[in-house]
């Protein structure tokens, strides 16, 4: 039969009944609401996340770090050269699925200029550094393959360290200028992008427009703190000015790195990626097994399974929420059956078959779960404007078209699950009993 | 072939573990265009035979056909599609629904037919023009007198143009000016051509039509035609 008709007549029904119809969506509306509400604080959190994440360079982020060797391996300890810069010119030349090496030596001198002094990590680093770390440089340029060979007194820091030693000046102005690593002069030859979360941004837009002096505001976590307070040169630089006398015995071949990265290509084929720096490395370190990998994995798993759990917790809530609706609908549903056997006998004796009384009552309670749906969507959307007017957060919520639709399919299914008990009995009636009802 | 035709029809029912035998082999032929009366006392058996002849319960035992249709054996949905198609019921109390109007009462069967909005409502607007309820089509029940209801209620009958008409006491809750209205209306259906089968316990009733079946405890105990008695 004519699904639109059954539609029309479940309409007219929730429209004779208003005030009825009302309570009953009531459940179905608070649970889309929650529903709602959930996700677009859960999609606020990730998109914060997953900025966090791409910006701090990824999961393709490795790190090879020295480990204890085993016992019955401790007399050929010394086979091994350890990792150096060795290690990661084989890696180049022998791991395809590794896109980018980044060897480099690190330690925390006094950086000064124009009388400002600051203490920080200055790393030796090949030019793979930026792409490796998706450092981007502002302006000027970054360390170069030159740079390296030649051992030049180069440096490119990062948008803080501009700032802190030449606040007046923007990255442009500071290209050229001269910069005291431990008293030894480097010429900044670039500035990288300033890194900071949506919030800072918008905060800081925010102060700029209003042409407010920034007030200080209290120092937060900042997670790209490392990266906007980068100071890099030249790994032979670092070594010959910085590291030579500590290792007289060793050439910038042989000394043993301090950090070694490398990334990987394509997440696909990680594993892959992994066993081919294995395979490359057991080579160069004499099949000593004295290294092992740090990867990004369980730390982001971590967030991850953190933004699962929220998800899961107000899910959970807006899954009760549909079910105590659900169950006030199927209630009003059978109330309605039981007023309306009469109409269902003359229905039937008129030429209406079971599964037309059947579809008409789940037609009824899916229109009245779905207009509480729509009801729940708006209350969803205006509880998380009050939200952002009432406690704005470093992570906006915001809902997606998607989310709407899973939202008004869930209340839709909620509704019909919760009609199926009562056209069930309605499309058992038996048409002399019914007509003889009153 | 006859339009209705029952071969020693049993229905039997229990009632308190005692079983009660409702019709106890009724046969009957009705052939199309006739104008027939069923009458009886209260629990000889009519309300029982009308429910069958009507389609809506299949007897406990017998031959039975409606236009060709096995009734006895049918299904649910068998059932339902001839009461849809074949069949067209005008019940004492009429039983309309109270939240339609009178062009959707009257069109209800054809939902069920699958028939389109618009096809719906054309052919129900003809069939309330001609039950003389054109000024009032968009009125609901509770706005209308009874015999403004059972015309509502003819009209629906005749909407999806079945074979047979089938009276419940049609009259049975109108005063009798109205009811000779009424009553007329199914003289002048059957005058059109058109098979009617009242059910009435009313003497004045039966005698507008060609043939009284006479009912008692569940069997036929005479049939005549009023106009030659």
């Amino acid at each position: 039969m004519n699904l639109l008709v059954t539609f029309e007549t479940g309409l007219r029904e929730v429209a004779s009944h208003k005030f009825r119809s009302f309570l009953s969506m009531l459940g179905i509306t608070l649970g889309v609401s929650s529903l709602v509400a959930t996700l677009a604080l859960t999609n606020g959190i990730e998109r914060g996340t997953r900025q966090f994440m791409a910006q701090m360079g990824g999961l393709e982020m490795v790190k090879v770090v020295d480990k204890d060797i085993s016992s019955e391996m401790l007399d050929f300890w010394n086979l091994s050269p350890g990792r150096t810069i060795q290690d990661a010119r084989a890696i180049q030349e022998s791991a395809p699925l590794v896109t980018y090496v980044a060897p480099e030596f690190d330690e925390g001198m006094p950086v000064s200029a124009g009388g400002q002094t600051m203490r920080v990590r200055v790393r030796g680093v090949w030019p793979e550094y930026g792409p490796a770390t998706d450092s981007v440089i502002e302006a000027g340029r970054s360390i170069v393959d030159l740079d390296v060979d030649r051992g030049t007194r180069a440096v490119a820091i990062g948008a803080s360290v501009a700032s802190t030693l030449w606040p007046t000046l923007t990255p442009q102005e500071v290209l050229g200028k001269t910069l005291f690593i431990r008293q030894v002069p480097f010429e900044v030859v670039g500035v990288f992008q300033l890194y900071e979360r949506e919030s800072d941004r918008k905060e800081r837009e925010r102060q700029k427009n209003q042409k407010r002096t920034p007030h200080t505001t209290q120092r937060r976590w900042d997670p790209f703190r490392w990266k906007n307070e980068t100071v890099i040169i030249p790994l032979s630089t670092m070594f010959y000015e910085f590291q030579s006398g500590l290792f007289p015995d060793d050439s910038l071949e042989t000394v043993r790195l301090r950090d070694f990265t490398f990334r990987v290509g394509d997440l696909d084929h990680f594993q892959a990626a992994l066993a081919q720096v294995r395979t490359t490395l057991m080579g160069t370190h004499r099949n000593v097994d004295d290294f092992e990998f740090e990867t990004r994995e369980e730390w982001f798993d971590n967030m991850n399974a953190s933004i699962r759990a929220t998800r899961t917790s107000g899910g959970l809530i807006a899954a009760i929420s549909l079910i105590v609706g659900g169950i006030g609908i199927a209630n009003i549903m059978l109330a309605s059956i039981t007023e309306r056997v009469r109409e269902i006998g003359i229905r039937l004796a008129v030429g209406a078959r079971a599964r037309d009384i059947f579809l008409q009552i789940i037609i009824e309670s899916v229109t009245i779960a779905i207009i509480g749906g729509l009801l729940g969507v708006f209350a969803g959307l205006g509880l998380i404007w009050l939200l952002n007017i009432v406690a704005p957060s470093d992570n906006t919520p915001f809902v997606t078209a998607g989310n709407i639709m899973l939202s008004v399919g869930f209340a839709a299914l909620a509704g019909m699950l919760s009609g199926i008990y009562p056209a069930f009995q309605a499309s058992r009636l038996d048409p002399i009993q019914a007509l003889r009802y009153e | 072939m006859p339009l209705v035709l029952l071969e020693n029809v049993k229905k039997y029912y229990t009632l308190g573990g005692q079983e009660i035998r409702a019709l106890d082999g009724v046969s009957l032929t009705i052939e199309e265009g006739e104008f027939v009366a069923i009458i009886g006392p209260s629990g000889s058996g009519k309300s029982t035979l009308m429910h069958l002849l009507g389609c809506l319960d299949t007897p406990t035992d017998g031959k039975m056909t409606i236009c060709g249709h096995d009734v006895a054996n049918a299904t649910p949905n068998e059932l339902a599609a001839i009461r849809n198609r074949e069949i067209g019921f005008v019940f004492q109390s009429f039983n309309l629904l109270p939240r339609l109007n009178v062009v959707e009462n009257v069109a209800v069967p054809m939902i069920y037919t699958g028939a389109g909005m618009r096809e719906r409502r054309k052919r129900a607007m003809e069939l309330v023009e001609k039950v003389g309820l054109k000024d009032r089509m968009n009125n609901r029940p509770t706005q209308l007198s009874g015999g403004q209801c059972q015309r509502v209620a003819i009209a629906r009958a005749l909407v999806n143009d079945p074979k047979i008409i089938f009276g419940d006491e049609p009259t049975g809750n109108l005063d009798s000016h109205t009811g000779e209205l009424i009553l007329h209306m199914f003289t002048e259906l059957n005058q059109a051509g058109r098979t009617v089968v009242l059910v009435t316990h009313d003497p004045d009733v039966a005698a507008v039509t060609h043939r009284v079946i006479e009912i008692r405890d569940g069997r036929i105990r005479r049939e005549y035609d009023p106009r030659k008695s």
